[in-house]
């Protein structure tokens, strides 16, 4: 049997800090403490793809250039279409490549769907209603608006779905891209792709000190919430807001330094380098074809559908 | 939301700006701020995470492109907040890679411009720990993040009118203008505005409290109340003609606001042997739409072409005066 185990007083619930609120008042969190906590964990899990893009999966053996290129024209394709079944289609074929890059397919669903209710679906709703889309009323909700009738039109809830949909399948497409292509080869994907080489070295340190700035911003807030005691004003609280803010530009000119001196002493002469260079294989070209096809295909089929 | 004609639109308009962008701060912001710039990226990223719930049940955030164009220059924030756009638009589906085009547009060119104008305009030659240049900060911030967000506006309040079925059923963004200016208006105008302004004027003030060398990057010239009177003032010509440049780009990109006036325009009905483009049918109201657009790029390229040509013929003039002059 296994001794070792948890000492006692460690795993005793601390009565001052009982989440369920059933002593002393319990305290709404402010936004930004919700931000803030809440942030840290979402941005750590998606801005990190090497765990998923490291699998041996169908998607993470093409080349980053050419899955750059591709996704670009499979987004198109999706903006272009203007039947939601055909875009459901697609959604399927962005599902089957989830499955055959090895991607969970319930992590590929939740992250797209967590977000498009909330963003989108919020956005089109009031879409639905023939104050906004005027024609065939589905549902009514009577005359009370100056005797005229509010109710949900079949043109505002087509229309509403399309947008929805087409949402859903553009932000799956650009996941499988993101999730399946290590971080450094899709910088050198868009440096090969005439991206000029400052916006590509701007973007791969601005992703990487997202992180470190993450950090510093958490800490000074813990410092700040360690330190008062009483009740603080909204002045206050815009007054730190804003000289955490300007703490924050400081140190990162700090930092700035620091990293540029690194990176010079390391022999930076104003462009990235990659460790493995890109070659294009059979495999790739395959892709292109297949992407090619299935990108005529679907505009064809919408045509088929408006005809 | 928007029509991928649209996106192909501002990705077009953008492009210049982003080239522009990346030659001046590599001439002017050196090598040495890449990292400063990349630092200033994931700053504005972070800005924009927070999320201000707004009462009609959207959310607005604020931007931060105004306060790092005062701190880096403008140059340098349309590649910071571009960058922060495209962070977003690849890694939370947030904007879309399609509408990235769109969003740097508003948020990564137009706005930082706009702001820094209200900035340079209001704080004048005002020293550089004065509260008149915290508040114009402030202020252009405000102003920067409203007109993004109106232009944001007009994109989507266009999309139903520009794109929609035979039976009305939108394809794209369905809000039309009437219903999209108010609604991202009264967002940014009472809530992602008010933000902006404070969390710019906020930073600048402690900047200029706690960390002056900071705001001398971008102010090499502006006394800082110990030292020397600014040479700013030298250079206000050049960046006055600039700015109405500027302003004139963005009152093109404002053209289509036209199509929402009723009616045609007083007093302006040309004799009818005047019209031009007569054989492609525009003047008779067959595509009132693309008549409308063609007749304003038209109208612009014509302008833009009188101005240049008029530029060039002073420009030679006075160059031949100086020659003269040498001569003598």
């Amino acid at each position: 049997m296994n001794d070792t185990r948890t000492p006692e007083w460690l795993v005793r619930s601390e009565p001052a800090l009982c989440p369920c609120g059933c002593i002393g008042r319990r305290r709404k969190g402010s936004f930004v403490e919700k931000t803030l906590t809440g942030a840290s964990d979402v941005m750590r899990r998606v801005l990190s793809s090497d765990d998923t893009s490291a699998q041996d999966g169908l998607l993470q053996r093409l080349d980053a250039r050419v899955k750059l290129l591709s996704t670009a024209v499979l987004l198109v394709v999706a903006g272009l279409v203007h039947h939601i079944a055909v875009l459901l289609v697609l959604y399927g074929g962005a599902l089957a490549l989830a499955a055959a890059s090895r991607l969970s397919i319930a992590m590929f669903v939740k992250r797209v769907w967590l977000f498009v209710p909330l963003f989108t679906g919020v956005v089109v709703l009031p879409a639905t209603f023939n104050v906004v889309t005027p024609g065939h009323v589905v549902v009514s909700f009577g005359h009370w608006w100056f005797g005229r009738e509010i109710g949900i039109t079949s043109q505002g809830l087509h229309g509403a779905s399309l947008i929805v949909v087409r949402v859903a399948v553009s932000i799956s497409l650009v996941l499988l891209l993101t999730i399946t292509t290590s971080w450094p080869r899709l910088l050198g994907g868009l440096r090969a792709l005439l991206v000029p080489r400052m916006f590509v070295a701007v973007l791969g340190m601005a992703h990487r000190y997202v992180f470190q700035l993450l950090g510093t911003v958490t800490d000074m807030y813990t410092a700040r919430k360690a330190r008062p005691a009483g009740e603080r004003g909204t002045r206050a609280g815009r007054a730190f807001v804003a000289s955490t803010a300007g703490a924050l530009l400081g140190k990162a000119h700090a930092l700035s330094e620091e990293v540029h001196q690194a990176m010079v002493a390391r022999g930076y002469q104003g462009d990235a380098v990659a460790l493995v260079a890109p070659r294009l294989t059979v495999a790739d070209l395959v892709w292109v074809m297949t992407c090619a096809g299935a990108a005529v295909l679907t505009l064809g089929a919408d045509h088929v559908l408006a005809g | 939301y928007l029509s991928p004609a649209t996106c192909a639109t501002l990705y077009a308009a953008s492009t210049p700006a982003w080239l522009a962008a990346g030659r001046r701060v590599r001439r002017v912001v050196k090598q040495r701020y890449v990292p400063l710039v990349a630092i200033g990226a994931a700053y504005c990223f972070l800005v924009m995470m927070f999320n201000v719930p707004v009462p009609d049940g959207t959310t607005a955030h604020a931007v931060g492109g105004v306060l790092v164009a005062c701190v880096l220059g403008p140059w340098a924030a349309v590649i910071a907040v571009s960058t922060a756009l495209l962070i977003q638009a690849l890694f939370f589906g947030d904007g879309g890679v399609l509408a990235f085009g769109a969003n740097a547009f508003n948020m990564a060119v137009v706005m930082p411009f706009a702001g820094y104008g209200v900035y340079r305009l209001v704080a004048g030659g005002a020293s550089l720990t004065a509260r008149r240049r915290a508040f114009a900060a402030g202020l252009g911030g405000y102003v920067g993040i409203n007109a993004a967000a109106f232009l944001t506006a007009i994109e989507f309040g266009l999309q139903p009118v520009w794109f929609h079925r035979a039976d009305g059923t939108p394809l794209y963004a369905p809000f039309h203008l009437a219903q999209s200016i108010p609604a991202m208006m009264f967002a940014h105008l009472v809530v992602a505005g008010v933000v902006e302004f404070a969390l710019t004027a906020g930073v600048v003030t402690y900047l200029q409290r706690a960390n002056l060398p900071l705001m001398r990057i971008n102010h090499r010239n502006v006394h800082d109340g110990t030292g020397d009177i600014a040479d700013d003032v030298a250079r206000v010509p050049a960046f006055r003609f600039r700015f109405a440049l500027i302003g004139l780009a963005v009152m093109a990109v404002l053209t289509p606001v036209g199509l929402l006036a009723p009616g045609s325009a007083f007093g302006e009905d040309a004799p009818p042997k005047l019209g031009f483009l007569r054989g492609y049918d525009f003047t008779s109201g067959a595509h009132p739409l693309v008549g409308y657009v063609v007749s304003a790029a038209l109208g612009i390229v014509v302008i833009g072409l009188v101005t240049v040509g008029g530029l060039a013929i002073s420009r030679r003039g006075r160059r031949r005066a100086v020659r003269c002059e040498a001569a003598a």
